[in-house]
């Protein structure tokens, strides 16, 4: 308890450091935040009439950007699946950014949806068992327990994970794989709930379709995903420096060899990595003397490599005492993929596979470390214990790789394509078929009776997503550049379908055939502004807490 | 040597320097100072609320002494706001009663005057003015079809020609969705068929008005405005108090009239007598004759909502 703690507060001190981008970041957030504050408390003294609703159009944006997180948030599955299901490992390390992002999402939706009571300070008869909990029969009492509920749930995964980490210890697979299992179903039901607040209303035909479900899930599925991409190369610019003269030089130059020394690996080395990696302790005797009949001990002063991204050798390397700082090069800037220290290994990956080197290895600290060829490495992990902390120790890095990316990709390409015929199935039906239940399409789609505020949006959004479909469907998005404007187009397209065309809508015509208009006001907008602020923060300070612990550079270790 | 890359110092979060004491230390009062200019506003805040309000018990959960004393702390509310001492008082419903309303689609002229009567009788706010009653002018052109309504019409006389008038109010269904639908139970079905809300409960969410069917569901968007001398003195908590900025409102079939055996001001004011209302338990009750002779319409039955609300026709 005390060590977590500890813990929160070593994270708590790094997100108050940066470098300017950083901290102009977050001050620009913090100031957006302060006008959505100044907006809310006007609007908490005045009342909603500062908004542009009314009793024909009685929610707004604060509801549709709440129904636009809730698909967010829920995305953060189409990660968790192929990781935790399908064993994906180019996903593995990446898997916590989509966690965190669901709880950000999940924070602004909590504020959207107060922000839109009429009462705030009436939210205790909303707490089942002190207030009047309508449960089951609300499905806005379902909204509430879902959200809190996959909110929690992130926020333990989370929390665990990057605890372990931080421990450098090895999580209980009890501990938190029956809750990742359990986030996935709950992903689901939270959008599916969702779209139930809207499906369940039977006067309001737009709604009242079985449909709305799935284009829920498609949507959020497309918009969710792609946002990850482009947060997920945020992080790899912010992590990364320009290279510069050295070993890991952007022109190849080749760089002297520094001096280490290297004997024979000793049983006593074996006992010290023993000491800082437990597992080693099963093996037995005589299988740790074929192990060390081929390992050495290497000792390295400070940035002295050890081994060279885009060779192809196969020793792995255990530390087993001082840093080795692991770096990647990436076009003309290098990054920390991970930090390692006594017990930790590295190279392993290579030798394993037999792929090049994927970073450079250097020491940070005058160190030493115990070489190990690719078969010997083998052979050790035939036991159990071994091989398990190993593997897990593989997923360790904060990569980022581009095919990474390019998964992601796939998703957000098959989704939208789901998306998209999923509103063309919506639109036969609206348009091939005279029915007037259909009108409110109508109005969305074409104008009625001379009202077409909304058109504008509907066409812009088709424009957006059939564009981001073209381009995920080409070749052409393989490139990031051209991935990243997708990325963008999706978000942006989905965002104005969920919101602008599918909450707005469901009230025009009102059920007895009056037409009365809706369009955000200033005030309302600042709200919106603040609270997309507030989650940007959330998620930004998330991630300054989170990335030097996968890393390694924030860890127990240097604990003062 | 190789030069190492240049990364943000970490430190270890421990050892706090006084530069990045004094450092931290502006920072958290710009903060502080943005947070306040922010909330500035709320300095208009007027009575917003008190402790005994907030802490209020969900009007089913009272008993009887515990109403009393909501009911004195209403009439003090009100009398300070309006300097009007009023009469609250609590209801109850009728054994044996169940109230369904009729109106007459042949007679009604669309003069709307019910819609005011019921504006002064359940002290709806003026500005914005809130009315409970709905009435659309349609085309006498062989369609029955609500999108081909006015609801904005004005015409020197009522009524015109080649025009019927459909008043729409809440239906005080059966199967009510807005009840259905009511994250915390603020609105629900009396035993007498009239569906109340507990202003003091409701959260504001409007899911209700959502998901009304008939258009009948009215949020206080901003503080109710009504002129002292227009307030009706005579009050009940489930019925035509003043009700906050933040809460939903509609028709209660006038709670406070038709438990106290009068007859709605709707159906007082109408100079046709296209409203009728009364019990349906009471087989000799004017609306069982309705039922029972005429030819009757009920709005968007295919909903399943199971409307106590009847349109009638004279033929």
């Amino acid at each position: 308890m005390r060590n977590y703690l500890r813990f929160l507060r070593r994270c708590a001190g790094v997100s108050l450091q940066g470098d300017w981008r950083y901290y102009t970041w977050i001050g620009v957030l913090g100031l957006l935040c302060v006008v959505g504050l100044n907006a809310y408390a006007k609007q908490f003294v005045a009342g909603l009439i500062t908004t542009g609703m009314s009793d024909q159009v009685s929610w707004g944006v604060f509801i549709a950007n709440f129904t636009f997180l809730v698909g967010m948030a829920a995305a953060a599955v189409m990660l968790v699946i192929p990781v935790y299901i399908y064993k994906n490992e180019d996903l593995h390390d990446l898997v916590i950014f989509g966690e965190l992002l669901a709880i950000a999402a999940i924070v602004m939706c909590l504020a959207f949806v107060t922000v839109d009571l009429g009462r705030p300070d009436r939210f205790w008869h909303l707490i089942p068992g002190i207030g009047k909990f309508h449960f089951p029969g609300s499905m806005l009492s379902w909204d509430v327990l879902v959200l809190n509920g996959y909110l929690l749930l992130n926020v333990y995964i989370c929390g665990y994970l990057l605890y372990c980490r931080y421990q450098n210890r090895k999580p209980a697979k009890a501990l938190y794989l029956p809750f990742v299992f359990i986030a996935i179903v709950w992903a689901i039901s939270i959008h599916t709930v969702t779209a139930f607040l809207y499906v369940g209303l039977g006067g309001r035909p737009f709604w009242n379709s079985p449909i709305v479900g799935p284009r829920f899930l498609a949507s959020a599925f497309t918009a969710g995903p792609a946002f990850v991409i482009l947060a997920l190369q945020v992080i790899r610019r912010a992590t990364s420096a320009p290279a510069e003269a050295g070993p890991l030089a952007a022109n190849g130059a080749v760089t002297p060899p520094v001096p280490t020394r290297s004997r024979a690996a000793t049983l006593a080395d074996l006992e010290r990595l023993a000491s800082c990696l437990p597992e080693i302790a099963t093996v037995a005797v005589e299988e740790r003397r074929a192990f060390l009949r081929d390992a050495t001990v290497l000792t390295v002063p400070t940035g002295g490599i050890l081994l060279h991204q885009g060779e192809t050798d196969n020793d792995a390397f255990f530390v087993l005492q001082g840093r080795i700082v692991v770096k990647r090069k990436e076009g003309p800037r290098v990054r920390i993929t991970r930090d390692v220290g006594p017990g930790e290994q590295f190279g392993e990956v290579s030798a394993l596979t037999g792929a090049a080197r994927a970073a450079t290895a250097s020491a940070e600290v005058p160190s030493e470390v115990l070489c190990v060829p690719a078969p010997a490495l083998r052979r050790l992990m035939r036991n159990p214990k071994v091989n398990e902390i190993v593997t897990w120790r593989m997923t360790e890095r904060l990569m980022i790789a581009d095919h990474s990316l390019l998964i992601l990709r796939s998703i957000v390409q098959v989704s939208m394509i789901i998306n998209v015929f999923l509103l063309a199935n919506e639109l036969f039906t609206a348009f091939y078929n005279s029915n007037r239940e259909e009108i409110s399409w109508r109005y969305l789609v074409v104008g009625l009776r001379g009202f077409h505020a909304l058109v504008p949006w509907f066409w812009t959004s088709v424009t957006l997503n059939l564009t981001a479909l073209t381009l995920l469907v080409l070749p052409l998005s393989r490139n990031l550049k051209w991935l990243n404007v997708a990325c963008v187009l999706c978000i942006f397209g989905i965002w104005i379908e969920k919101g602008m065309g599918l909450v707005i809508p469901g009230f025009i015509p009102t059920p007895i055939g009056e037409m009365v208009e809706y369009l955000p006001s200033r005030n309302e907008t600042f709200i919106c502004v603040g609270i997309w602020a507030f989650g940007l923060l959330c998620f930004t300070i998330l991630l300054r807490m989170a990335v030097p612990i996968l890393q390694g550079k924030l860890s127990r270790w240097n604990e003062a | 040597m190789p030069a190492t890359e240049p990364t943000p110092p970490l430190s270890s979060g421990d050892g706090i320097s006084r530069r990045s004491f004094l450092r931290v230390a502006t920072a958290l009062s710009a903060g502080v100072a943005a947070m306040a200019a922010g909330l500035a506003p709320l300095r208009k805040l007027e009575h917003y609320s008190s402790v005994d309000e907030f802490l209020q018990k969900h009007y089913l959960d009272l008993n009887p002494a515990e109403m009393k004393r909501v009911l004195a702390r209403i009439e003090d509310e009100v009398q300070r706001q309006y300097k009007i001492r009023p009469h609250v008082r609590d209801f109850r419903p009728m054994n044996g009663v169940e109230f369904v309303y009729a109106l007459n689609l042949s007679r009604c002229v669309g003069c709307r005057k019910c819609v005011h009567a019921c504006v002064a009788e359940n002290n709806q706010s003026r500005n914005p003015e809130i009315q409970y009653i709905r009435v659309l002018k349609m085309p006498n052109d062989g369609s029955f079809d609500m999108d081909k309504g006015d609801t904005n019409y004005a015409p020197k006389a009522v009524p015109e020609a080649g025009s019927f008038y459909m008043p729409v109010q809440c239906h005080q269904c059966k199967n009510p969705p807005c009840v259905k639908v009511c994250p915390v139970k603020a609105t629900w079905q009396e035993p007498d068929g009239i569906t109340v809300i507990d202003y003091n409960w409701c959260i504001g969410c409007r899911y209700c008005e959502a998901a009304c069917p008939y258009f009948a569901r009215r949020f206080n968007f901003t503080a109710p405005s009504i002129p002292a001398d227009k307030l009706n003195p005579n009050m009940s908590y489930l019925g035509n108090r003043p009700r906050s900025k933040g809460v939903m409102e509609k028709c209660h079939f006038c709670v406070q009239r038709t438990r106290d055996g009068r007859y709605p001001a709707c159906v007082e004011v109408c100079p046709t007598g296209s409203r009728k209302f009364g019990n349906i338990l009471d087989p000799n009750s004017e609306v069982s004759y309705i039922l029972k002779n005429k030819r009757v319409l009920i709005l968007k039955e295919e909903l399943g909502t199971l409307p106590r609300f009847f349109y009638y026709f004279d033929v």
